[in-house]
This record gives C-alpha cells, structure tokens and sequence, in this order.
C-alpha cells in the first residue's frame, strides 16, 4: 500500500457489493469467518465516527445501539455508494435534476425549483441496503458474497420532498413509456464500467409515493447521503434510492444493465433462495419490498448486566408498509416469548420501535432474542429456517443478543 | 402552533445548502500482506475500490476469487491482462483465503 498514492487513481471506479453469481460454496470443514478484520471506526464529513468498511467508495456502518432510536440521526446514518468518483462538491446555483427522454417538456430543475414550484410532501421511512446484516447469513450457511454488513446498514429518517410523480406530470410522460431510470452523479473509474443506473416500472414511478428529497430530518441531505437530491422509495430496499439524483431519463424501453439484472438480484423462486447446487442457475428477480424485520438495539452483545437490575430492552421494528402488529421477546434462548410494548407509531414505513421491561434474577448467560410479525401475518424466520442466497441479500432472521448477568 | 413552529425550524434549516467549500474524504491505509506480487493486486483493485472490500469479506475459496475476478474484468472492465489475473487470485486465495479439497 505504502508505495501506491491512490490520488493518483481518483477519478477511477469500480464498484462491488453486488454480488457475482458464483454457487453456493460447499466445503463442509472450512468455516468462513467474517470478523477476521475490524474496520476502523472514524468520522468522515458530517458523521460522526463509524465503522469504516471502506473509504472508497465510502461505506460507513451505524453501530447497533443506534437502534434504542426509532429516528436515525444524520450524523450516524450509515452510507453506502458504489462508485469511487464521488464529486465532493456541488454549487447548488449549477446543479440540475434533468428529466428527459419520453416527456413532452425535458425539465431542468434547481433544488430551489423543486422546493419552490411543487408541493412538498413528507414521509418517515425506513432506508435499508439489501445487503444489510448479511453477515448473519454465516451462522447457516457459507459466508455469503460481498462485504459483511452487521445490522447497521439502515436507518429510519424523516423525508421531506417532491412526488416523483409530480415531476414526472410537470414534465409530461408520453403515452409509449414504460420505464423511468435514475442515476445519480458518482462515476466509476473507467468509462467502460457500467454506471450505477436503476430502472423502475412507469406505474411505480407514478404511484405518488415515491419521492425525491431535499431534506432528511429536517436538514440538507448530508453530502454522504446523497447531497442535495436523492430518491425514496418507502418501503423498497435501498437499491434503487440514487443519491445526488441527477437525471430521471423516461424510456419506452427496459435498459439491460449490469446493476438491474445480476446485481441485487435474488432467485426467482417462492423462498427467493437457493434450493440445491448453485445460485447460478437460477433465474434472477431483483430485491424489491422489505421483510418483517426488528433488531435489539440495548443491550448490545456481551454487556454485563448486574442481578436484579431493571433492563430496559430496547430495539426497533419495521416491514415493508403492512405495520407491525407485534414482536415478541425471549430472555431465555427462545424457549418462551413474551410480548414486547410497542411505542410510538410513526408511521407504516417508519421504525416501530418497542420496549421490554426485564429483571433478570439469577446470575449467568442469557441470550435475548426478538421476533416481529406484521399486519398480514409475515413472520421473522427463525436463524435455522432462513433461505440462503449467494448475494446475502434480505437477511431478516430473528435477531439476538447475549449477556452476562453477574 | 406547535406545528407552525416545526415547520418554521424546518423551512430555516433547509435553507442553508452546503455549498460553501469542498468535502474532504479520510483515507484510509487498509494492511495487504507483503509478498506474492502484491504490487499486482495493488495495481488493478485498488484503481476502484479500497482493499477494505477484500478485507471485510472474510476468508474465500478459490473459486470465489476466481470468479469475483472475473467478475471484475468481463462485468467492471477492469483492463487487466489473464497472466496478471491468474496472479491477483492466487495472492487473494493465500492470505485472504483457502483452497477448496473436493468440488469445483
């Protein structure tokens, strides 16, 4: 490393994290850690210290007590892009969102357009790469592909913005179009990679709930999140919410694109998982909705805890929009569950969080486990019942925690 | 009123954009083990990506390497040469990785 200044290879770029479609590994006796290595923990612009899985592209994970809050704070929201060439500046008096292609009027808006000329909107929504916690996928099977997230790639924030589907009217969607992509500003390396391009359906682009944001928590997006435009989807993994949106492009026609079609991708199948042999031979659909998910956010594993205290169990709870209707805890591995108290609703899309009052009494090892269920009865898998997939994509198991009570 | 007031907060603190100067990114000096032509991994992954993300994977199999390799040469375009390709898997596989006995 020392003999390398990598300033001179800025402006280059690939990417990774999505994952390669090799098949599922099947040497029995190698077990794949994946805490060989400990990322530093360090503060980059306007966050503060996080754990640094890497500074180009930049991908910075939220540690888990941040999930004692149902709002995420800017400064600890975790970040993920895919491309090294990141501009790391942008004078919002030059900066325009370009909406083009298959439109009757192509517009060219500033941020002060789209705050000035339409209604703004606002939505608390969970934001989650599909990859997030996918390391978990290593205590069922082989460690999966791309970078071991732990849980602290999401966070729940407050979106304030425009309707896509306004921008979209404003700018008039021809009758033959079919499908909008969005880009953002980060560049790869080279002009040969395939740019992180995302593609959605018309009719989702129109449903009226997706937006682009200007705000997040009621600042400017922070520059690592996306400064000054980037898209959400409630309820979607994070996949296709473009930072620093730049061009919305309206076609007719599906684009084939490396980042549509192999990355984030899962099988085509009921459990979205492989069955038998390899990922490869599967045909692929692209994550989508979220899962029925909650994660404990206190304590944090390995805390020791004096007998008797009052333990205030603190986590949160989110699914794709149905609403949680439910999560349950176990103090004792999973032999009985208990109903947690739900807390304040923000919001179907928003984090639920929840509360469970504990007083442990006797001195020893626990193990803490939570399990949600929503509104249309989707369940957390337990760890043993997860499908597998190559990507480590979607990982939703029952979430847990060990203590030590002394 | 309350609300009033939020929406006021809201409205005044949107209203300072970060314009003012450029971001600066840390770097990060991410350990490759010496040896084995590392100078060759160095050389082509590190034109996109930080070694954070071989790093933070965990040990693989040969044919994980193999084929996250490729991956970046036919999927990225990474302009390296098969000679040069053969080399970075086999460096991957000896320090951030295993062979595989039996299968592939």
């Amino acid at each position: 490393m020392s003999n390398i200044n990598r300033r001179n290879f800025l402006g280059a770029g690939l990417i990774l994290g999505a994952s390669t479609l090799l098949g599922k590994e099947t040497s029995q006796k190698i077990i794949t850690s994946t805490s060989d290595f400990t990322p530093p923990v360090i503060a980059f612009p306007e966050k503060k210290p996080l754990k640094v899985i890497s500074d180009r592209p930049p991908l910075l994970e939220s540690p888990r007590d941040i999930f004692t809050q149902a709002i995420t704070p800017n400064d600890q929201f975790f970040v993920r892009w895919h491309m090294p060439d990141i501009p790391t500046h942008i004078d919002l008096n030059e900066f325009r969102l370009e909406v083009k292609g298959s439109v009757e009027k192509p517009l060219s808006l500033s941020v002060d357009d789209l705050k000035s000329k339409f209604e703004p909107v606002e939505i608390t929504s969970v934001l989650q790469c599909g990859g997030n916690s996918r390391r978990y996928f290593a205590g069922v099977g082989p460690a999966t592909h791309g970078v071991q997230w732990g849980h602290g790639a999401m966070g729940c924030a407050v979106w304030r913005g425009v309707r896509l589907k306004d921008i979209l009217h404003m700018a008039g969607v021809k009758g033959s179009a079919r499908w909008v992509g969005v880009n953002g500003l980060e560049k790869p390396a080279m002009e040969e990679t395939p740019k992180f391009f995302r593609e959605m359906e018309i009719d989702e682009a129109l449903s009226g709930e997706l937006m682009v944001a200007y705000a997040m928590n009621g600042e400017d997006l922070p520059y690592l999140n996306g400064f000054p435009l980037r898209l959400v989807i409630p309820g979607h993994f994070s996949d296709s919410w473009v930072k620093m949106l730049s061009e919305i492009t309206v076609m007719d026609e599906y684009r084939k694109s490396f980042f549509m079609d192999v990355a984030y991708t899962v099988p085509d199948n009921d459990c979205e998982c492989v069955v038998s042999g390899s990922d490869f031979e599967y045909k692929r659909k692209p994550i989508a909705v979220m899962k029925v998910k909650s994660v404990i956010g206190y304590p944090t594993p390995n805390t020791v805890i004096k007998k008797g205290s009052r333990v205030k169990v603190t986590g949160v709870a989110f699914d794709q929009g149905k609403g949680i209707k439910e999560v349950m805890i176990s103090t004792d591995g999973g032999k009985s569950w208990s109903a947690t108290v739900l807390q304040k609703d923000y919001g179907k899309y928003a984090y639920r969080p929840w509360v469970y009052q504990w007083e442990p009494k006797a001195k020893g090892e626990y193990t803490i486990m939570v399990r949600a269920i929503n509104r249309i009865g989707n369940i957390q898998p337990q760890v043993d019942e997860i499908g597998w997939n190559a990507g480590g994509y979607q990982y939703n198991a029952v979430d847990s925690v060990n203590v030590k009570i002394v | 009123m309350k609300k009033l007031l939020l929406l006021t907060l809201i409205l005044a603190s949107t209203a300072f954009a970060q314009v003012a100067k450029p971001i600066e990114m840390p770097y990060i000096d991410y350990p490759m083990v010496k040896g084995d032509h590392d100078e060759v991994a160095q050389q082509y992954c590190l034109i996109c990506h930080s070694w954070g993300y071989v790093l933070n994977q965990g040990k693989k199999s040969r044919p994980y390497w193999t084929g996250t390799v490729q991956k970046m040469v036919n999927e990225f375009k990474a302009p390296i040469a098969k000679e040069d390709q053969q080399t970075i898997i086999n460096y991957l596989v000896k320090h951030y990785g295993y062979e595989v006995t039996s299968g592939h």
